[in-house]
């Protein structure tokens, strides 16, 4: 049991061992192309790799809002229920109206980042572990959204299919905003002051505490991130599929986790950041469909998914133990 | 409960209804259910609830052994299906049964081990490490079943699952041994002591010269035999199996485990109290039925309550 507690560790040092985690997912990413493109005559191929971009973008968004949580040692595990309700929400009160969708959209995103900010707030009073107090009102939306419809229902403007199928300069529109939303959200948590807050609180929430930060705002900021851009994922998923679905968020709960660890950030907080967790978004879509291709069976791709994420944190080897 | 091995639990009179306001609760739970709808409380509707308790019971022992040492164990739903999935992998009459029995340990010893080692000698958070464990169990499964299991179940299994004795349903025989057995392990034993320092208080576990890693692992061990176990009863009650029984589960046994004071931050709470909360999260679920509102109130109510149960032993604790 090594473990490199480094008590006093130096700026430098921290900024070398997550670039090294960086650096070695982005080695992965290019490896497995490699590796795919030998493998297989039609996987490296442009229109592949643009496709498994394309459909990267739901995981990509969930993930994105789930790595601000897991910075600060916590983790959401109501992103699949958040999913569900705003896209079953969106789409039963749209019904295919382009002019209600245009209050109705910004309407349910605000609802989503409010109820993620509600979860930060109650781990705050509660001091109730993030992972009960989410997956209890993940629990309960999921009762909600299932109450307001059991099936799939209403309808996505057809008109707003674009974003999830159309190409700009050979880029697919919806994919290239998600990496767009990634790359502005780390520039956030680097320039601003309730980013190096988000890092300071996830380091050591005693001396953060001591520094003056408030942990209210950081868990409000962080959930209510969270609760966001899982609900923008519910609605690119149902401007996709035309309609949104109840159990649409069901399995992108866990599965946003993935990307997060294998992108190198720790689950015991304060180490890594979104840029990995893109990366790792990228890693697990290429490597889903290069078995595809290589014939796989879906059943030994969950074998392998397990595997990946045993490696990734066996990999990274957490400072301290933790629940989460 | 003398409690003499409960560490952390303060003696104090004050702390009192913390300690037995769940049993409390559960009693009151019981009237009023029975006040609102008497069916609630008919011999057939408690037969019937009991039957349901069996399973969720002895896989919330093994879950509380788990959290106690300060883990988690997400793994228990799919080792419960790749046991129940065992049932029908070779002949159909009993003379398989016991190596179906063979088959399930095994499966649920490795299952233990890979969780126990993993959070031990390479300190991967328990959520992590028994999530990937039970997603590699799921693809193992499917694999094996081609995705649809097939087959029969030797009667053996469904006279378990399904039967009686003397009026009194096999399964909550078993449940109530096992109960009995690990209310003793954890609370009369030498190790039970062990696991409550380790989970309590790392440091001071290995201050007094305790090897925390196999306290930790052991415990994993018994979580996943004991879902294995019930995973074999509820197969035999359900008469068919699928690739999916005792799902819900790995969520249901940390809330009722959660409702019993079982504390995620370790080295606190005990076998009665996770019982207690798993008989509780049973009742109400009966209850939504049987007062006619919707099944998505299931749902909610259980959400509700994980959350409040979990609050209340946190201020508790802190008063």
């Amino acid at each position: 049991m090594s473990n490199p507690a480094l008590p006093g560790r130096s700026d430098l040092r921290r900024a070398l061992s997550s670039n090294g985690a960086l650096l070695a997912v982005i080695a992965l990413l290019i490896l497995l192309v490699l590796v795919g493109a030998g493998l297989n005559d039609r996987f490296a191929t442009v229109s592949n790799l643009t496709n498994v971009f394309e459909q990267s973008a739901g995981l990509g968004l969930v993930s994105l809002g789930q790595t601000l949580t897991v910075l600060t040692a916590g983790i959401d595990l109501s992103v699949g229920s958040m999913m569900s309700l705003i896209s079953t929400l969106a789409s039963g009160l749209i019904d295919g109206d382009l002019a209600r969708a245009a209050w109705v959209i910004p309407a349910v995103l605000v609802l989503a980042a409010a109820i993620g900010g509600g979860n930060g707030l109650l781990i705050h009073w509660l001091g109730v572990h993030p992972l009960i107090v989410t997956l209890g009102t993940g629990t309960v939306m999921q009762g909600v959204v299932l109450l307001y419809s059991l099936t799939p229902t209403g309808a996505m403007p057809f008109e707003l299919e674009w974003i999830a199928y159309d190409r700009f300069l050979g880029l697919p529109i919806g994919a290239t905003i998600t990496v767009l939303l990634f790359i502005l959200v780390a520039l956030m948590l680097r320039y601003t002051t309730i980013g190096r807050d988000v890092y300071a609180y996830g380091d050591d929430p005693e001396a953060a505490r001591l520094m003056g930060i408030s942990q209210r705002k950081v868990l409000i900021f962080v959930y209510a991130m969270s609760g966001f851009f899982a609900g923008l994922a519910g609605l690119y998923l149902s401007i996709r599929f035309g309609i949104g679905d109840p159990y649409q968020g069901q399995n992108y709960t866990l599965a946003s986790i993935t990307p997060v660890v294998v992108g190198g950030t720790m689950l015991t907080g304060g180490r890594g950041g979104v840029i990995g967790t893109l990366f790792g978004v990228l890693l697990v879509s290429l490597l889903n469909n290069l078995l595809n291709f290589l014939q796989v069976s879906t059943h030994l791709q969950l074998v392998v998914q397990g595997l990946i994420i045993i490696a990734a944190v066996s990999i990274y080897i957490e400072r301290k133990r933790g629940l989460a | 409960m003398s409690g003499a091995t409960q560490t952390g639990a303060p003696a104090f009179g004050g702390e009192f209804f913390a300690r037995y306001g769940i049993f409390l609760f559960l009693a009151l739970l019981i009237a009023g259910g029975g006040l609102i709808s008497p069916s609630f409380v008919s011999s057939g509707n408690i037969n019937n609830m009991l039957v349901q308790l069996a399973p969720l019971g002895i896989v919330v022992i093994g879950q509380a052994f788990v959290i106690i040492s300060r883990g988690l164990d997400l793994s228990v739903a799919s080792v419960m299906a790749t046991a129940a999935v065992m049932t029908s992998l070779y002949t159909s009459d009993n003379s398989s049964a016991p190596l179906i029995v063979a088959s399930a340990l095994a499966m649920a010893l490795g299952t233990g081990l890979v969780n126990g080692l993993l959070v031990t000698k390479r300190n991967v958070s328990p959520f992590l490490a028994t999530l990937a464990t039970a997603i590699m169990l799921q693809g193992i499964r499917f694999w094996m079943t081609s995705g649809a299991p097939s087959g029969n179940i030797p009667p053996l299994f469904k006279q378990i699952g399904a039967g009686n004795l003397g009026g009194v349903p096999i399964s909550l025989v078993i449940f109530l041994v096992i109960a009995v057995v690990f209310w003793v392990v954890l609370h009369r034993s030498a190790y039970g002591r062990a696991l409550y320092i380790v989970g309590g208080n790392p440091i001071a576990g290995r201050l007094v010269g305790l090897s925390s890693d196999r306290v930790i692992i052991i415990a994993y061990v018994i979580s996943s035999t004991l879902a294995a176990t019930a995973g074999l009863i509820l197969a035999g009650f359900a008469g068919v199996v699928d690739n999916f029984v005792g799902r819900g589960f790995e969520l249901d046994s940390i809330v009722a485990a959660v409702i019993g004071g079982v504390a995620l931050s370790g080295g606190r709470g005990g076998i009665a109290g996770a019982v207690v909360g798993a008989a509780i999260l049973i009742a109400i679920f009966n209850l939504v039925l049987l007062i006619g509102a919707p099944v998505q109130f299931q749902i909610i109510i259980k959400g509700a309550v994980i959350v409040l149960a979990a609050a209340f032993y946190i201020k508790k604790s802190k008063s």
